[in-house]
């Protein structure tokens, strides 16, 4: 059989056994659960080999799937990150309710990736997507009923992209004949001026709802914040990808050649940073742990589509390595709420504290996808943006390098935030008893942390696959001539030396920190934070010191004036008004035969008198 | 061998950098009591307050990130230290000149605070959690003038080196400060708020915040964030004349040039007030940034 | 190498003259005489001269300035803070009220003999002393330092016990951390 259909006819096959066998006992199912994405995924990284392609005809279409270098790269993503966060999900989900529809769900929604990366052609493309929204729909409102009105404004803005990209195939279809991605961009060329925006700009409304772009992000903190966990990791890490995905496809296949197309692409990089800018603002806002990440990644996102806006070779580098990046470091932080919230059963940054000395290994992995996160250099995330910020100079962008600066620096708060709301502070008796999360949640986390660290030091371990990804889509090799395995160079020549420095980095950290370990620690006794110099009081067991109200109150009073004007509202404005016209229609419906048989005669009327303009007698 | 002594050159860079920056510390204390009419301590003051923390005991700790704190903000000095160029063509003092750039030196600078952050979390006074959280609002005020004045140099001279922009200026003969001076201009308003002293100092208010971020940390800790500061102090000078006034031949011109410089935010916080930190961020995105956006505007058109 | 008993001294010598000249002081201002602490600081007297500076938390003085009485409450909040400081450390008992409760002489709560509680190195007699002689009391442990002298600390860690048993006398609902380092 065909390896490529073997692997997704073994992720639905897995996903219905999952549902249907794990009724007998959990044990069985997450069995079944963890075998049906492992297997899968080794059998699609021994054996699927890029260019292989198979098509087939249905209905007289020509189908194609097969894998190409850049889909092979977030398949990266998908794959890896999926097995981790099903691992883990084993472990958190444990005990839960309708765990059975939870397992196939996980495993459908990467199968309809896996599936998105397959396409060669845009119906089969779509159909995956479709499951793709479905999937996560479910997993949105899997909590139950009290998050209905999140998972509507989720699914009312996939629906829009939806059909903006339903309805973009279907012109692609009718001009051409085919339904091959291939055909589409051979013969895009050709198509009229108008058509020639029109179908971009339909397919870019579908995919800029799943990347969560302004304006069409605001389903983005309630879906994240609100699904379980173990797959919010994989809905911000992986889902949001496909967008990013197919963002890149139009943006160099189709963008590219549309006369004048470079305003599109200016105001796509603009849209991005606004994005960056206003999800990190209101990521500063918020103090539950799940909407700061869930902001935060709508933040994340807003880079990724600058760098894919400005479209240079290096841009592209950068949007793609930090997509990579993006899914550890965001993943591995929604794991972390995820141990957290399961330990303690809140996620709220204003009610714990403390959790270091009893969470030690959770709060490493935070940490590191924390440094990660701010971009700070010895970890990977300092790579992607020290791309994107030379090719922005680069390119004559600056004041986009000053706003996604900004917007870069202000997520040092919403960092900090986090690790100190959950991990430092105070230790309240309330949360004595917690205890680590079990190893089944804390591995995949430590191995996304030691990840971070890995892409730091040898970037050139994504950049290569990337390399090929970009040189498939039609740009100059970069090899050589940007970066090496450890070094990075801009196109002035100026280099980075990522390996040298983060051995020094390393160095001197542990000269210190042995400096003040051993010196230190033997002749030092802990104390609780509870000894600490209060103006000679000491607090009592029970008295709450910790601060955590309104944590950066200064700054969001300085930045107040930009968020007052909240998107939000627009969006409900107009849901109002619908609302109103819809209820207004309703009425016509009274229940009374009479008034139906006035409408009759009314509309009998209507025709006659308007017989000649509509009939042209 | 070569390894050996580029071992030595480092070391040598990062005594300089002590001892110029506590002496620099010193001399402030100084200049700040003769200008409220005293006589103030002796120049050398920082040095005997470094030996006598280190022969204090340090007999308690919060925790393990209570030491790992002020190892981080000394690792993020030294880094920093090892990118910035002392000298013009390098010498002794050369390192890791060539491995970095603004960026990555950028990055690196903020390491360190986020490290302290991290350690003045763990002691669980509620005042350092305040004094951070100001410090850090702070800092996203300040570096946004500063960037545009570094995105003004890039695109005058078209690298994001330090060491291309410190030999274009030795070349052309014109310091950055006269070419480009609304880059500089914005580059020293930020810089009054990177040295936190009046009107930016609420991060450590003495008297409010009993100290701010360091209010737990006595002894070794105290000592290691103080000489990391100097440290970052000296980075921090020596990575302005580097840009702006067309780094230094020798030492004594690095020592005076630094000097110069250094008075900017000594003087001004002398006869300053305090802001309060909401304040000082709109300072920042006031003036500032007005400047910063006239350099980015000069170095494209002219 | 440093077990050598005269290198031993050499460092001493060193430290005590380093201990000597940088004094972050505590003042601990519940009593009338924090009143004569800010002109001390400033221009007219200028203390920082003797390399003294203010500290804001007892985590990184080296001395704590006790401004006059002490009520029986405020006691409990001076151990603490004493307490909370790192060693090397001392204590200036400042004004009468100190040595021997001054005016409050026959006050029910204040506490006439700081002694008893807590080992004070130098007394600054007078009602209020005036800046020079908080100047002069300053010079006077600036020399018990530079001649080992100036060991209140090792005082109260040996006869802590006595000092424990007066501190429960005057407070009677006693919770406090263990004071052993």
């Amino acid at each position: 059989m065909e390896m490529i259909y073997l692997i997704l006819v073994l992720f639905l096959g897995g996903a219905v056994l999952t549902w249907l066998l794990g009724k007998i006992s959990p044990i069985i199912r997450d069995i079944l659960f963890i075998s049906s994405v492992i297997i899968p995924t080794v059998l699609f990284f021994m054996n699927v080999e890029v260019g292989h392609d198979v098509s087939f005809q249905v209905l007289g279409y020509k189908l194609s799937w097969g894998i190409s270098y850049l889909a092979y790269l977030f398949s990266y993503i998908v794959l890896g990150l999926g097995s981790l966060a099903s691992v883990y999900a084993v472990a958190a989900m444990k005990g839960k309710k309708n765990l059975g529809f939870f397992y196939s769900n996980f495993i459908l929604s990467i199968m309809s990736m896996m599936g998105i990366l397959l396409s060669r052609d845009l119906i089969s493309f779509f159909i995956f997507w479709e499951i793709m929204t479905w999937s996560s729909y479910l997993m949105v409102v899997f909590r139950g009923k009290d998050v209905q009105k999140v998972g509507i404004k989720y699914f009312v803005f996939s629906a829009i992209g939806a059909y903006a990209m339903l309805m973009a195939i279907v012109i692609v279809n009718s001009l051409t004949n085919s339904l091959l991605i291939s055909d589409l961009v051979s013969s895009f060329g050709s198509f009229s001026l108008s058509m020639k925006w029109l179908i971009p700009l339909l397919l870019l409304i579908g995919f800029a709802v799943k990347s969560a772009m302004m304006p069409l992000h605001v389903w983005a903190p309630g879906a994240y914040s609100n699904s379980p966990m173990a797959f919010t990791s994989m809905f911000s890490g992986a889902l949001s990808k496909m967008g990013v995905y197919g963002m890149i496809i139009v943006m160099v296949s189709l963008v590219s050649y549309i006369p004048n197309g470079f305003w599109l692409k200016e105001t796509i990089a603009w849209l991005g940073g606004i994005t960056a800018v206003g999800g990190t603002l209101w990521a500063v806002a918020q103090d539950d742990a799940k909407k700061l990440l869930a902001y935060s990644s709508v933040a994340q996102l807003g880079y990724i589509i600058v760098g894919i806006g400005i479209g240079t070779p290096l841009a592209m580098l950068s949007a793609l390595f930090m997509a990579v990046m993006h899914a550890i470091f965001k993943g591995n932080l929604f794991l972390v709420v995820g141990a957290i919230e399961r330990q303690t059963g809140t996620s709220n940054l204003t009610e714990v504290s403390g959790l270091i000395r009893k969470m030690p290994w959770t709060f490493i992995s935070a940490l590191f996808s924390i440094i990660a996160l701010a971009g700070i250099p010895p970890l990977g995330g300092f790579v992607g943006k020290w791309m994107l910020y030379e090719s922005l100079i680069g390119s004559n962008h600056y004041l986009l390098v000053i706003v996604v600066f900004f917007s870069s620096t202000a997520a040092f708060l919403y960092s900090y935030k986090f690790l100190f709301g959950f991990f430092l502070g105070q230790e309240e008796k309330e949360w004595s008893h917690i205890k680590e999360a079990p190893a089944m949640m804390v591995v995949p986390m430590m191995i996304l942390a030691v990840a971070t660290f890995v892409l730091g030091t040898f970037p050139g371990l994504v950049l290569n696959p990337i390399d090929n990804g970009l040189q498939e889509l039609g740009f100059a090799s970069t090899q050589g001539r940007y970066w090496e395995m450890s070094a990075l160079f801009n196109e002035w020549g100026n280099q980075v030396m990522l390996q040298p420095l983060v051995y020094a980095i390393i160095a001197v950290f542990l000269f210190f920190a042995a400096f003040l370990t051993i010196k230190g620690f033997k002749h030092t006794r802990y104390v609780t934070t509870k000894d600490i110099s209060s103006s000679g009081e000491v607090p009592k067991e029970h008295e709450n010191l910790t601060f955590s109200q309104n944590f950066f109150q200064p700054f969001l009073r300085a930045v107040e004036p930009f968020m007052k004007r909240r998107i939000d509202t627009y969006y409900s404005g107009i849901g109002n008004g619908l609302e109103a016209i819809f209820d207004f229609t309703r009425r016509i419906y009274t229940g009374n035969g009479q008034t139906y048989a006035l409408y009759a005669v009314i509309f009998i009327v209507v025709l006659l008198m308007f017989k000649n303009a509509l009939f042209g007698l | 061998m070569e390894l050996i002594l580029n071992i030595l050159g480092a070391i040598a860079t990062i005594v300089l950098a002590f001892t110029v920056g506590m002496s620099y510390g010193g001399i402030v204390r100084k200049i700040t009591a003769r200008v409220h009419n005293r006589m103030g301590p002796p120049w050398y003051q920082n040095f005997i307050d470094a030996f006598k923390l280190a022969g204090k005991t340090t007999a308690i700790n919060h925790g393990i990130m209570q030491h790992f704190g002020p190892a981080f903000i000394m690792v993020s000095s030294i880094v920093s230290l090892m990118i910035v160029p002392v000298l013009n063509g390098g010498g002794w003092f050369e390192n890791l000149n060539f491995g970095g750039d603004l960026i990555f030196l950028l990055y690196i600078m903020v390491f360190g605070p986020l490290g302290m952050a991290l350690g003045a979390g763990q002691t669980g006074n509620p005042n350092s959690a305040i004094g951070i959280t100001r410090g850090l609002s702070q800092m996203v005020g300040f570096e946004i003038p500063w960037v545009m004045a570094l995105v003004a140099l890039m695109v005058q001279f078209d690298t994001t080196s330090i060491v291309d922009i410190m030999r274009i200026q030795n070349e052309s003969g014109t310091w950055m400060m006269f070419s480009s001076p609304f880059a500089f201009i914005a580059a020293v308003m930020a810089m009054l708020g990177m040295f936190r002293y009046s009107p930016f100092d609420i991060v450590g208010a003495p008297t409010e915040l009993a100290s701010g971020p360091v209010s737990e940390n006595g002894g070794k800790y105290l000592l290691t964030m103080m000489s990391s500061g100097s440290i970052f102090a000296f980075v921090k000078l020596t990575l302005y004349v580097d840009l702006f006034m067309g780094g230094a031949d020798n030492l004594i011109i690095l020592v005076l040039k630094t000097f110069a410089l250094y008075m900017i935010p000594v003087l001004y916080g002398i006869v300053s007030p305090r802001y309060r930190t909401e304040q000082s961020i709109r300072f920042f995105w006031g003036w500032p940034t007005f400047f910063g956006l006239l350099a980015i505007l000069y170095a494209v058109f002219v | 190498m440093i077990n050598d008993k005269n290198s031993q001294k050499i460092v001493d010598i060193l430290q005590n003259w380093a201990r000597k000249h940088s004094l972050f002081v505590l003042a601990y201002g519940t009593g009338c005489g924090a009143i004569e602490i800010p002109p001390t600081m400033t221009s007219r007297y200028d203390a920082e001269r003797f390399g003294i500076r203010g500290a804001a938390t007892p985590r990184q003085a080296d001395v704590l300035l006790i401004t006059g009485y002490l009520t029986t409450k405020t006691l409990k909040r001076v151990i603490r803070v004493y307490e909370q400081m790192q060693d090397p450390k001392y204590v200036i008992g400042f004004g009468s009220c100190t040595i021997n409760g001054g005016m409050y002489y026959d006050s029910y709560n204040t506490i006439k003999v700081l002694d008893k509680y807590l080992p004070v190195d130098v007394y600054i007699n007078g009602c209020m002393p005036r800046p020079e002689s908080v100047i002069s009391g300053i010079v006077k442990l600036q020399s018990l330092i530079a001649e080992g002298k100036a060991n209140g600390a090792a005082k109260y860690k040996e006869n802590l016990d006595w000092y424990r048993a007066n501190q429960k006398k005057i407070i009677p609902n006693w919770v406090m951390p263990e004071y052993n380092w």
